[in-house]
């Protein structure tokens, strides 16, 4: 097949994606983890890994399968591996949030649990970054790069994980308890950083432009933000490693990386003033709205980095800067682009094949932006609340702002629910000349 | 037996830059009697036509890592090395386009709803053109499903894509 067709199990890692966000906010609310319990605690542990493999890594995948074939224009090298993909991923999620449980006496004891979820993970991150780092280097240009770093980041983050699961559970030798013990930071930066963060910024060098009818960003200007974040991640990672394995502290290498990333970001905003301002599409849509309040995130979150950094408290408050970094910056610009992506599939989808030949829905027809606009805002005004709550240390207070949180997923999940199944199409237009309605789980083609 | 000169324009490709200058440099090069042997990192399908309008057959083969060889023969010379099931049916003379659309500043999926809803207007085996700001990679497969042949590039600076469409005779 020529062009790009849509990708069967996208819906189906978005539905996956959804139902881990409210696993990880109902523990939030439940008072699971932090900030009741300590950062490092095993329910920590679950939370965080619970929102960032289930939540933001399987939404990523989803979004990848779908748009790495747009970046590179070639169709996507296995189109028969990413439901596997997704079992070994949800099985290895579920052992490892197991084995976290085990440790903080939650479960009973099963020293077997965290190996084995870091297995499965691996096995099933494996699959996603062998499909999509082939189809990327089928033309590696612009933002398939990000795309490929993204992923090499994914594998190093996967890599330190699983030494951890094997540290933990006392398989590791010597070695692995000094990497468990000085590891951790390389691992949340190769995560949240290289795989999730460096991979968004890519896609939206192509997709911002394209929706905003903004001239593409230059390739030479866009790899400097590639090269600055790829230097901050080999600081990180390689810097770090080295470092622990001479036994010195990685606070040097994380230095050094924090510039690096800060560099990177300062083109990346640059980058991303140029193409609001050159757009010719001067009104914006909801989602473009909202996904620029989670670019205000990531703003907001360098800035807070540094001014925590400067005022000497980072440590004491490193619970904030993750909360606006993963519910801010990477949900914030998740959840709008699945508001966007799911209209533009389930039209493309039902539409696809009779447009021309009657008259067809328009993809802004599917949704109805002023309803949903409003679980957008409760979304972001209760996620920056939380995080002052944090910064405050009102531990009460902040999972209220969760709690109103989590009222603002809820409608989101319903406005795209509602997408789905194009319960806002009037009915004469809704199934014209033969158009058949999506299923609300995967795409039928 | 054809002697093919070689052109590998997988290093242009790979760059992001569009390899259309340098083909047809190479093919104003050779000498008569001589076929072009390219190296792509996709199936070329839009040159084939083009090729064809010019007097070449193809044989395309598939390499490994989702590359391509096609080897361009012309047209008068029978090449035994060239395998027939490979050589696409002859293309005909495509007709002028009977619509003409500019696309170029339409937000997505603007530009395929007018591409689909021409194409269904034209006549068997008439065309339409259309300019877009991008390559329409989700119109193809609509296309394809529906019969139409289509041909399309960047133009030489890289902003404008130029797509024809011609309906199924």
């Amino acid at each position: 097949m020529i062009g790009t067709s849509i990708s069967r199990w996208t819906m189906t890692y978005f539905a996956v994606a959804l139902v881990w966000l409210f696993v990880g906010l109902l523990m939030i609310i439940a008072g699971a983890g932090y900030p009741l319990a300590a950062v490092g605690s095993p329910d920590t542990l679950v939370l965080v890994h619970v929102i960032c493999i289930g939540w933001l890594s399987l939404a990523m995948c989803g979004a990848l399968f779908q748009f790495v074939p747009v970046l590179v224009a070639q169709p996507l090298f296995s189109g028969k591996c990413e439901l596997p993909a997704l079992v070994l991923l949800s099985a290895g999620l579920i052992a490892l949030t197991s084995g976290f449980l085990s440790l903080g006496g939650r479960l009973p004891p099963a020293p077997w649990s965290l190996p084995l979820g870091a297995i499965l993970l691996g096995s099933g991150f494996g699959i996603v970054i062998v499909n999509l780092g082939i189809t990327a280097l089928r033309r590696p240009t612009g933002p398939a790069r990000f795309v490929l770093v993204g992923l090499a980041s994914l594998a190093g983050a996967v890599g330190f994980g699983a030494i951890f699961t094997f540290a933990l559970s006392g398989r590791a030798g010597s070695m692995g308890q000094l990497v468990l013990e000085a590891g951790i930071p390389l691992h949340a930066i190769a995560g949240l950083g290289g795989w999730l963060t460096l991979t968004a910024v890519g896609v939206s060098y192509r997709l911002l432009p394209m929706f905003l009818l903004s001239p593409d960003v230059d390739d030479r200007r866009s790899r400097i933000t590639l090269i600055a974040g790829t230097l901050a991640l080999v600081a990180a990672g390689f810097g770090g490693t080295i470092s622990i394995w001479v036994g010195a502290e990685t606070d040097a290498a994380t230095s050094i990386a924090a510039v690096l990333a800060f560099i990177s970001l300062c083109c990346y905003g640059r980058d991303l003033f140029m193409i609001f301002r050159d757009r010719k599409r001067k009104q914006l849509e909801l989602s473009m709205w909202m996904a620029t309040l989670s670019l205000a995130s990531l703003m907001a979150t360098a800035s807070l980095i540094v001014v925590l950094l400067a005022t000497r408290t980072f440590v004491s408050h490193v619970g904030a800067v993750a909360f606006i970094a993963v519910f801010g910056w990477l949900s914030g610009l998740v959840l709008s682009k699945l508001y966007k992506i799911v209209a533009f599939l389930t039209w493309l989808e039902t539409y696809g094949p009779v447009m021309g030949r009657v008259p067809t829905p328009r993809v802004q027809d599917l949704a109805v932006e002023g309803r949903a606009s409003k679980w957008f805002v409760i979304y972001y005004v209760s996620a920056w609340s939380g995080t002052a709550m944090l910064l405050n240390d009102q531990a009460s207070a902040f999972r209220s702002a969760v709690v109103v949180m989590t009222i603002g997923v809820v409608g989101i999940v319903r406005e795209l629910v509602r997408i789905r199944r194009l319960d806002d199409v009037p009915w004469p237009q809704r199934l014209p000349g033969g158009a058949v309605a999506p299923s609300l789980l995967f795409a039928k083609n | 037996m054809t002697t093919f000169i070689d052109v590998d324009v997988r290093p242009i490709l790979r760059s992001g830059r569009d390899p259309f200058s340098a083909i047809m440099s190479a093919l104003d090069s050779i000498n008569p009697g001589e076929g072009l042997r390219l190296f792509a990192t996709f199936k070329p399908i839009p040159l084939f036509a083009l090729m064809e309008s010019r007097g070449f057959s193809h044989a395309a083969r598939e390499l490994k890592d989702g590359e391509w060889e096609v080897c361009f023969a012309p047209c008068d010379v029978a090449d035994a090395s060239v395998p027939l099931d490979a050589v696409s049916p002859a293309f005909d003379n495509w007709p002028g386009p009977t619509i003409s659309l500019d696309n170029r500043d339409l937000e997505p999926p603007e530009p395929m709803v007018r591409i689909l809803a021409a194409a269904e207007k034209l006549e068997a085996g008439q065309t339409l053109s259309a300019l877009l700001g991008r390559e329409p990679g989700f119109l193809f497969p609509q296309l394809e499903k529906r019969g139409f042949r289509w041909l399309g590039g960047f133009t030489a600076d890289g902003t404008i894509y130029e797509l024809t469409v011609k309906a199924p005779s």
